[in-house]
This record gives C-alpha cells, structure tokens and sequence, in this order.
C-alpha cells in the first residue's frame, strides 16, 4: 500500500512542477528537494525511470532542446492528457489528505 | 570533467535497448550527474569528493531494475529473461542481432579479436590454398575419380611407385586397341622444350606431346577453336597443327582474338594454331605444365636426339597412359587386364618389352609425380601443422580476451539470468557471439589469405612463371575457410561462455565494485591458456631458426664446381633447323667465338644442367655384368666437350681430361668420378678399366677420374657419374657454360649478343649466372623457410598481444590492491617488480615447456635439416631470447603504467 502511494504522490509532484513551464530532470528533482525543504528526495535512479513511465502514458513529453552556451537537455512538458490526470489526482489527493487528517486529528491539534 | 556517459552506457547494455534510446538516456543521465557535480564543486567540495558523492549517488542495479519494465516497449527483440522460443531459427536470428549489438559497443575488443581471427585464419587458408592446388583439387577435368594414369612398371624391381616410366608409343597404341577396361585411353609426354619462332623472335617454349585424343579423354573444352581430330593424329607429320594454352596465348600472343589459323614455327616447323585450352589448364601435372599442345605424329619434330623414332620404336618410352574407366570397372580389374596384356606384349615382342609390365594409379594420385608427390605432402602437412598451432595461439588469445570481457559482464549476465534466462539459452547466447566474431575474422582472413598466396606466388621464378600451376581459390577452400572460422568461434567462445554462464547471481549483482578479488580461478584458465601460447610460439621460433640455419649451411655447401664466375645458357641448335655437320660446327664455333671475348676464362658445352640431372639405370661394368636386376648400377651420365673440367673448376684425380683426338672412330672413352671408381674399383686402378653406357653396346674405357660434384641437390649424399666426350655422343641440344674473370651478370649480354650473331633464329631466353643456379636448387627451400619465418612471428606477436592483455588486465583487476600497497608506502619499483614477476612466472614456464616440445620436434626432423644437429643451441638460444625480450616488453608496459598510478586514483576505482 505504501508503494503505492508514494509512486502516486510522486507523479502527481511531477505533473505539478510541469503545470506552469517545460523543466529538465535535474530541474525536477532539485525543485523537489527544494520546496519540500529537503523532506523530499528523487533519486536518479528513481526520478528518470518515473518520467520515462510517465511519457510512455502520454501524460507529459520530453523533447532536447539546445540553448547558446549550455549543453543539450531533454525538457519535459505537460500534455493535454497529463493536464487532465493532474486535476484528477488532485482531487484524489485533497480528498486523501483530509480523510487522513480526520482521522489522525492534526487539525485539532 | 568525468566521463560520466560511457560509464553509464555499459551498464545500459544489459537492457539490450536500440543503441539510439541507449544514447538517449546516458545523455540524460550524464547531464544529471555533470550538473550535481557542478553543483558541490561550486559550493566548495574538493573535486575529488565531489566525483566519490556523485558516484555513490547512482546505484546502477536500482535503475536497471526500475528501467527494466518500463524500457520493455523500446526493445525491438525480446529480452534474454525469455524463455527460448521454440524456433531455432528464429532463437538464432535473434541472438545474432543482439551478439552484432554487443560486439559493436565494444569496438576496441571486436577490433582487436577479429585481426586476431584473421590472422590465424588467414594463414591457414593461404596454406590450404595451395595444398588445395597441388594436392586435393589439381586437375581441371570432368569426373577426375574415374580417371587413371598408366606407367611401363618392372615389377621384377618390387614395383617401387617411383620405378614407373612411361609407355612407347607403339605399347600405348596395342594397350588401347586390346583393352576392354577402358572408354579412352590417351597419351602425353612430358612438357619438351622447343623454339617458337614467331615474327622476329625466338624463345624457348614448353610444348607437350599428346595423343589425338588427349583433350577428349580428360573431358575438357576449347576456349576457343577446337583440339585435335582423329584424323590428325594418324599419319606422321601429315597435320602440323597444335593448341595453345591460355597463359600462352595470353603472354606470348597478347591475348589476339584472330588467334585461330595464324602460323607460328616450332622448330623450324610451321604450325597452325587451331585452338586455345581453356583457362587454368595447364596439362595433368599438377606443377609444372606446358605453353601448349601438338598432335603425337609431330613427335619426330619435338622430341630431342636421345628419343629418335618415338612411333617406331617400343624402346622409346615417351608417353604416359591417361585413361578413363568404363562404367562400373574398378581399378583392380582394369589393372589385372592391362597386366594381362603387358605380358602378351612381352611375349611378342621380348627385345623390348622383356621384363615390363604395367601400372595403374588414380590419375589424383599421379598428377602430384611420384617424387614430388612424397615431398609435397610432407611439406604441405608440415605447412598445416604449423598454421595449426598459429590459429591456436590466435583462438587462445581471443578466449583470453573474452575472459577478461566476461569479468567486465558479470552484472550483465546476472541481470539476464535474474530476469530468467536459462543457462544453456545464455551459453547459446554467448556462443552466437563467438561465431560472428569468428565468421567475422573468417571474411577478414579469407582475404589475407587470399593475398598471402598471390604474393607467395608471385615470388615464383619468373622464367617458368607461365608454366607453373595457379593457386586455385575454389569452393575447396571456401569451405574450408568458413568451416574453420566457425569451428574456431566455438573453439575459444566455449569456455569463457560456460564460465559465465556460473555467474553466481546474487553476488554479482550486489557487487558494486566488480572488481574485488576472487578472479583467481578466471585467471588460473587465462593463465594456461598464456603459458600454452609462449609455449607454442617458441617451438615455431625455434622450427624457422632450424630450418633458417639449415639452409644457411646449404649455402655454404660447396657444390663440387664453380658457381660464382660462371654463366650457363641452354641452347637448342637442333631445333633451328640444323644437321648434324652444322651443329658441331656451331658448338666449335661458338667455343671459338667465345673465348676471344675479354672477361671470358673459358667455354664448354654439357648435356645436363648444373643441379637439374637425373641418375640412369643400367651401368654395366666390365667384369661385373652378372649383377641381378636389384642391383644395377645407376649413375649421372653427362655429354661434355672440352675444357669442361677446367670451365667448371672441376679438379681431375687421376688419368686425362678429354682431348681433340678422342672423336668419333677414335676408341671410345670415359671420365669417371672418384665415387664411381671407388665403389666398382675399391683398392684398384680405375684407368683402364671398361663400362658400358645404359643402351649402348659398346664398353667405354675410363681415361680420367674427376672429383664427384653435386648433381641433383645440394649438399646430396655422393653419386656416381659418368662423363662422355662430345665429339664421340652427337646431342642437339646442349649447355653453354662459360667461366668468366669477373662477375658473370656483366658478360651476359656479350654472350647474347655473340649468339644472335652467330644465328639469330636460337632462341636464348635461358641465360643464367651460377649463382642463380644455386638460387633455384634452394628457391622451395627458401620459400618454406621464409613462410616458416613469417608463421613463427606472427605466432610471437599474436602470443605477446594475449600476454599484454592478460597482464593489462589483472592490473586493472588488482587497482586497488596496487592503490593499497602505493598508500601504505610501496615504492614504485616495487609495484613494478609485483606485476612484472607475475607475468614473467608465466613467461618463463611457458619457455621451459616451449624448449622441450622444441627438443622433441627438432629430433623428429632432424633428418630434413642440414648441416646442423637435432638439439642446436643456437636456434633454441635465439628462439628463447627474442620472445623473453618481447614477452619483458608486453609484461613491463602494463607494469609501468600501474606503478606510475595516482594511489588516490586507484583506491577510489571500480
């Protein structure tokens, strides 16, 4: 069940630091580590693997793009399909989160 | 900056992706890496840190665990973790893309192993080339096994194979009327030299004698025109026409399409060319054949003086049967009537036939000659034997190289074998890929072989380059070619494929760093197999010195006569049309015209040729006449004039030289050598004593004796012989020798020039120095040694190419042992004096064993070498020398460059 959800959660961080602009993988996983304030880590290991899978369902796409002065990378852009799978995982997450949160009672905290 | 990508992209192999997804990751990754590296360097961690955070940052069996499924759609084959799919073919087909996939991401490796391939192949197929030509596949006819040779045999001589002559031309004519055995039975004499006059020119020409249903009987076509009719071979000298072959009318008639009808003079003799034998004919010997053809009644006009009334005479043994058997006949019973026949030949006709019978072999059998034959086959063996052990030394070196490869894919294999792959589909696997290796190397050395044989031959003597056989490239060798490089793919890919498929599973996908000891037992295989190598390519060392100085002391054997300051030219004044009376006054002349030339000592004439003679049988000596047939006397008979003793430096012993008064009607004399005299007249006088000429009726009395020269070979164990003087034996044909002052190269053209002179219709293509002579005594010795020579390098070079690689390699495997020792305070000697040590262990024993193989050998052909014993320190001295020296060099390179390593660097290696 844990793998589960963690494989869930980590596409959805993806689908969503993809939302707004086309990043590169190092982009990616330094964004997570980031604004996660280090709780979050992708491994390489685990993070291309991730956005291979991803590209192979169509939900973003990858395309090498080259600018003056900097090697080649490959940037990575939602689809219209990733876009949908995003508002639906979003949903799925809130209302995941707030089923824990009743539960273990953080709010009341 | 670290070179991230390739790193990445061998552990991508195991994912057997198409190489450009392949790419495309390692890119992605590698840029990852760069830019994390980037990153703590910018933030003040040391370079070399950064490099070790990095590293531990990739656990490469995680990834290829995560990737595995999802790259799954990428693969155009199916993974090895599948199960065998039933289909051999299609198994096979599969694995092949996936072994050319391999093999083209490691080019370094593939390069190298398939030179490797191609150099062992290649020497044997130039080898089997020519054993092919000579010896498998010589004759260029329609169903060569039903073909024989037939032979005037004596079987009172216990039928010795090299007893066999050949038949009269009457004989042959009763054998093919009487017999009931064969479809055909044909003749062909020997190639005869004759003069072609053609234009302006006169050259010396090869012409064989044959019966009119020669070509007929083999099974061969025209190229163009056509062969003799029957018609054309029934009364003497009615149809002067005759057939070129293919060199001929190629070389001497540049290649004219009108060839057909033109005249051309043979002898003085006009002939009409009626056709061309097609290409790569060259009559039935396998070596040596002849520029062209003329019906049997012209033999009169081609056949030499000794040979006169060749259809007349049953004495004149001129041709040799060909035959092809009739349906459902064996040998044994065709053999058994010719026999049956031979003795009612001998019964009639018992002046001539008394004694002789007839012998049948397999015509393959007969092509190779009966001397030859023995020598050839020996040889070719040898040749074989040799290559052999080149090829050997080539595939152990590329089982090394596979070996060490296999270590650098344990985790390759152990991810296949993880995602299910069986170990037999893994050793087929692997095994695929040694065969491609091996055909590859194959396609390579079929090529350097090919070349090989064409630049062996074309080294042949150029004065018989038109008559000698081609080196044939036929499915023959084809097939040999291709089945050895297959064979040898799986040669050297079996073992290292079973030890890989061993790979413990579990063990080698943890192992982070591959490279952490226990490969001992790996190069325990590789370490025999580097021993065997040194081994055997100090024993070719040793077999090309032996035969190197052998020759060497062949060189130095002093033939019996002058050879430095002497020129020799055979000429053939019979055949430009003279008489009898004409031609001793040209071999006069020509004496006399000769001698006034500045630079020339002096002239004479000989009937043989220095080391081209052959011992007759039938010696009589007064005294000793009741001798049985087993023990009749044979010996070099030679025509000479005068002053040949002295033009030929050939010192007389006892008795006289020839002089002006021994001529015809004078008592008829003899000059014998010094071996002759003491065999038949130990502890006697020679002088005075009487011997009669095979053939002839009337006994000679010995005037002289001369010291015994050489006459066939050599350095050949002494033989008798016996000399005739000119003026009492009218030849037509005979030998110019000429003993000069100074070098004889500058006098050649004086001699031409006087010669044309005299007559511009002889023809003088053969003029040679002694020297040269001597050169072409020893021109198949020469060529075996300098093939010898070559086998044996390349065997050293390919065995120091597999020592480099071993020793490379366990340096690579023991980095961090090194890096160890070095930061623990070894000094550089000291690492360098570790590895050296390891691979000159190796060296030396593979020397020992080398030198006692080369013992045993050298005493096996002790008998084929000269002048030298069987065990001689030089050659094994030399031999042991010259491979410790490039063995030192292959071993201390690798030292070097480990003793020189960055301990930091090297501790830090994975």
């Amino acid at each position: 069940m844990e793998h589960e959800w963690k494989k869930g959660s980590a596409e959805l961080l993806i689908l969503s630091l993809l939302e707004k602009q086309p990043r590169h993988g190092y982009d990616i996983g330094k964004l997570i580590e980031l604004r996660s304030g280090g709780v979050l880590y992708f491994h390489i290991a685990s993070l291309y693997p991730l956005l291979y899978r991803l590209e192979n369902r169509g939900w973003i796409q990858g395309r090498w793009v080259e600018k003056a002065n900097q090697r080649r990378r490959r940037y990575y852009r939602i689809t219209t399909e990733g876009q949908r799978v995003l508002a639906q995982k979003r949903l799925s997450w809130k209302e995941f989160v707030g089923a824990v949160n009743r539960i273990t009672g953080v709010e009341h905290a | 900056m670290p070179d991230w990508r390739s790193k990445i992209q061998e552990r991508l192999t195991s994912l057997n992706l198409p190489p450009a997804r392949e790419a495309e990751i390692a890119e992605e990754l590698s840029a990852h890496l760069q830019d994390r590296y980037d990153e703590l360097r910018n933030s003040g961690t040391p370079d070399e840190e950064a490099y070790r955070i990095v590293t531990l940052e990739l656990p490469y069996t995680d990834l290829l665990a995560e990737l595995q499924p999802i790259e799954a759609k990428y693969r155009e084959v199916i993974p090895e973790g599948e199960a065998a799919s039933g289909h051999l073919m299609a198994d096979f087909r599969r694995d092949l893309t996936y072994a050319a996939r391999v093999l083209r991401k490691t080019p370094s490796f593939t390069i190298v192993a398939i030179l490797t391939l191609a150099l062992g192949i290649g020497a044997n197929t130039a080898v089997f080339t020519i054993v092919n030509t000579f010896l498998l596949n010589p004759l260029p006819v329609t169903s060569a096994s039903r073909m024989v040779a037939v032979n005037t045999s004596h079987p009172a001589k216990t039928g010795q194979s090299s007893d066999l002559r050949p038949i009269s031309f009457l004989n042959l004519k009763d054998y093919r009327e009487k017999n009931r055995v064969f479809s055909s039975l044909a003749g062909y004499s020997s190639p005869m030299a004759a003069t072609l006059s053609y234009g302006n020119d006169s050259h010396r020409v090869f012409v064989e004698v044959v019966t009119g249903n020669y070509f007929g009987t083999l099974g061969i076509y025209p190229l163009m025109g056509r062969f003799f009719s029957s018609e054309e071979d029934m009364k003497p000298r009615a149809y002067p026409v005759v057939v070129i072959g293919y060199a001929a009318w190629q070389g001497r008639f540049g290649a004219a399409s009108d060839i057909l009808g033109r005249t051309i003079k043979l002898n003085k003799v006009v002939f009409t060319i009626i056709g061309v034998a097609p290409k790569g004919f060259k009559g039935i010997n396998a070596v040596f054949g002849p520029d062209m053809w003329v019906p049997s009644m012209m033999a009169e006009q081609m056949l030499p003086t000794q040979q006169q009334n060749p259809l007349k005479d049953r004495a004149v043994l001129t041709f040799t049967g060909v035959a092809r058997l009739k349906p459902g006949v064996p040998l044994s019973q065709a053999e058994a009537e010719m026999k049956t026949i031979a003795n009612e030949l001998a019964q009639e006709y018992p002046e001539t036939n008394e004694g002789q019978s007839v012998a049948l072999r397999p015509l393959t059998e007969a092509v190779i000659g009966t001397n030859q034959g023995q020598g050839m086959l020996i040889g070719s063996f040898f040749l074989m034997t040799i290559v052999g052990f080149v090829l050997l030394i080539a595939c152990s070196n590329v089982a090394n190289l596979q070996l060490a490869r296999a270590a650098a894919r344990r985790q390759e294999i152990a991810v296949r074998m993880a995602l299910g792959a069986g170990r037999t589909r893994l050793v087929r696997q692997l095994l695929t890929e040694s065969v491609l290796l091996g055909f590859l190397g194959g396609v390579l050395g079929f090529f350097f072989g090919y070349e090989g044989c064409q630049f062996l031959w074309s080294l042949r003597p150029a004065e018989f380059a038109q008559n000698l056989a081609d080196p044939k490239l036929n499915a023959n060798v084809f097939v040999f070619s291709l089945v050895v490089s297959l064979f040898t793919g799986l040669l050297f890919g079996i073992a290292p494929a079973l030890r890989s498929s061993r790979t413990p599973i579990v063990e080698a996908l943890k192992e982070e760093t591959r490279t952490l000891g226990h490969s001992l037992s790996r190069i325990t295989i590789a370490n025999v197999l580097l021993v065997g190598q040194v081994a055997v390519s100090l024993v070719l060392l040793v077999v090309a010195a032996l035969f190197l100085r052998s020759i060497r002391s062949q060189y130095a054997i002093d033939p019996g006569f002058e050879t430095k300051n002497l020129a020799i030219v055979m000429l053939y004044p019979g055949q430009a049309g003279y008489d009898r009376t004409r031609i001793e006054q040209f071999y006069k002349g020509m004496r006399d015209r000769l001698v006034t030339v500045p630079g020339i000592a002096s002239v004479s004439w000989a009937s043989n040729l220095p080391m081209w003679a052959h011992a007759e049988a039938g010696l009589t000596i007064e005294g000793q006449e009741q001798r049985k047939k087993s023990e009749e006397i044979s010996s070099v008979v030679n025509t000479i004039d005068l002053d040949y003793f002295s033009t030929m430096s050939i010192p007389l012993v006892a008795g006289r030289d020839f002089s002006q008064n021994d001529r015809e009607g004078s008592a008829p004399v003899v000059i014998v050598n010094d071996t002759l005299a003491n065999r038949y007249w130990p502890n006697q006088d020679p002088l005075s004593k009487r011997l009669q000429l095979p053939g002839q009726k009337e006994f000679r009395q010995v005037v002289g004796v001369v010291k015994t020269a050489n006459y066939q070979t050599l350095g050949e164990p002494p033989q008798p012989c016996v000399y005739i003087p000119l003026r009492q034996t009218y030849s037509d044909s005979m030998v110019l020798y000429v003993k000069t002052e100074r070098d004889p190269a500058s006098i050649l053209t004086a001699v031409q020039s006087e010669i044309r002179n005299l007559d511009p219709a002889l023809a003088v293509d053969d003029l040679r120095t002694g020297t040269k002579v001597i050169d072409q005594a020893l021109w198949g010795a020469k060529m075996g040694v300098g093939l010898l020579g070559v086998f044996g390098f390349l065997a050293l070079g390919l065995a120091s190419v597999g020592l480099y690689g071993i020793v490379a390699y366990s340096v690579n495997q023991r980095r961090r042992e090194i890096g160890m020792r070095m930061a623990l305070g070894a000094g550089q000697s000291s690492v360098l004096g570790l590895i050296l040590r390891q691979g000159i262990t190796l060296v030396v024993s593979g020397v020992g064993l080398g030198l006692v193989l080369s013992t045993l050998l050298g005493r096996a052909l002790s008998k084929t070498l000269y002048g030298i014993g069987a065990i001689d320190p030089l050659s094994l001295g030399g031999a042991s020398l010259v491979l410790l020296v490039v063995a030192f060099v292959a071993c201390y390179l690798p030292a070097r460059s480990a003793s020189h390593a960055d301990p930091l660097v090297a501790l830090r290696a994975t």
